[in-house]
């Protein structure tokens, strides 16, 4: 990971739901069409990427959420060495695929912030700025949704009951953490 | 506002989406031959019908796929939705 001050200064303890930037954590996009592209990645990190849409698949040290046909973000389910730039997925990955032209690496570590949320209010807060609708979303655990939050481009990973990861380019995090404070605060 | 039904990601409301404008226009094979109100009629003529229109959609806030929809511009109602690449359902 690069550098970078804490992006959101603080935990967010309420009611019913805490807010906290989990970091660092590694995330990769991959792209890619081609038969041997998945089963390269199968190879690589002994897991599948999710085929079917808004779904999610995992394995012990990585998740893999859908984010469009071809278009996959891979994340480490802990967090990684703050010291290096070096990610041992992303350099696996780089020889068995991108090396190979059978599909593109991007590293967005430090592109993304990921906020974990806990508790039992997430969705009455997710809901009160976003078009999506999260009635069948909410009990479908693994389920992953790109939308709006306040107008702002997000992905939510809803990881298990009353957990939920929520992936912002680092730009908007601040200003997307203080709004979703201020609304969390008046729930 | 309404829902549009993405062919990639399923039901999601209208602000997820950018209209592309109007669909299957064909670029000229070779537009250095054609006059310059051909070429201005490919670049800058477009049907505003009032009624059954074919459509470029992209899904900005989600999956930004694009795809085709046919739609009704006078009541808004969605007809039909499909790939890029693919024909039109309905005529």
């Amino acid at each position: 990971m690069l550098n970078y001050n804490q992006s959101l200064p603080e935990n967010v303890l309420l009611q019913d739901l805490q807010m906290k930037e989990v970091k660092p954590i590694m995330k990769l996009i991959v792209r890619g069409k081609k038969r041997d592209f998945f089963s390269a990645i199968g190879k690589s990190l002994n897991m599948l990427l999710p085929a079917e849409a808004n779904t999610s698949s995992q394995s012990n040290k990585l998740t893999a959420v859908w984010l469009s046909p071809d278009e996959w973000m891979i994340f480490s389910n802990e967090p990684i060495d703050e010291s290096t730039n070096y990610y041992e997925t992303e350099e696996l990955l780089n020889n068995n695929i991108s090396k190979l032209n059978l599909g593109a690496i991007t590293d967005v570590t430090d592109q993304f912030v990921m906020i974990n949320l806990k508790g039992s209010k997430i969705f009455e807060l997710f809901q009160s700025g976003s078009p999506f609708n999260f009635n069948d979303f909410q009990n479908k655990k693994g389920a992953v949704v790109q939308t709006i939050l306040a107008k702002i481009d997000i992905i939510i990973h809803n990881q298990d009951k009353n957990i939920v990861n929520l992936f912002v380019r680092r730009s908007f995090s601040e200003h997307l953490f203080s709004w979703m404070k201020d609304a969390a605060s008046r729930l | 506002m309404f829902i549009i039904h993405c062919p990639f990601c399923g039901e999601r409301e209208q602000s997820e989406f950018k209209s592309g404008g109007e669909a299957h226009i064909v670029r000229p094979r070779q537009p250095t031959e054609l006059s310059d109100d051909e070429w201005a009629e490919y670049l800058f003529m477009r049907k505003n019908i009032k009624g059954i229109q074919f459509e470029r959609w992209n899904h900005a806030h989600g999956c930004r796929k694009w795809f085709n929809m046919v739609r009704d511009t006078s009541n808004d109602e969605i007809k039909a939705v499909y790939k890029m690449g693919e024909k039109p359902p309905i005529k």
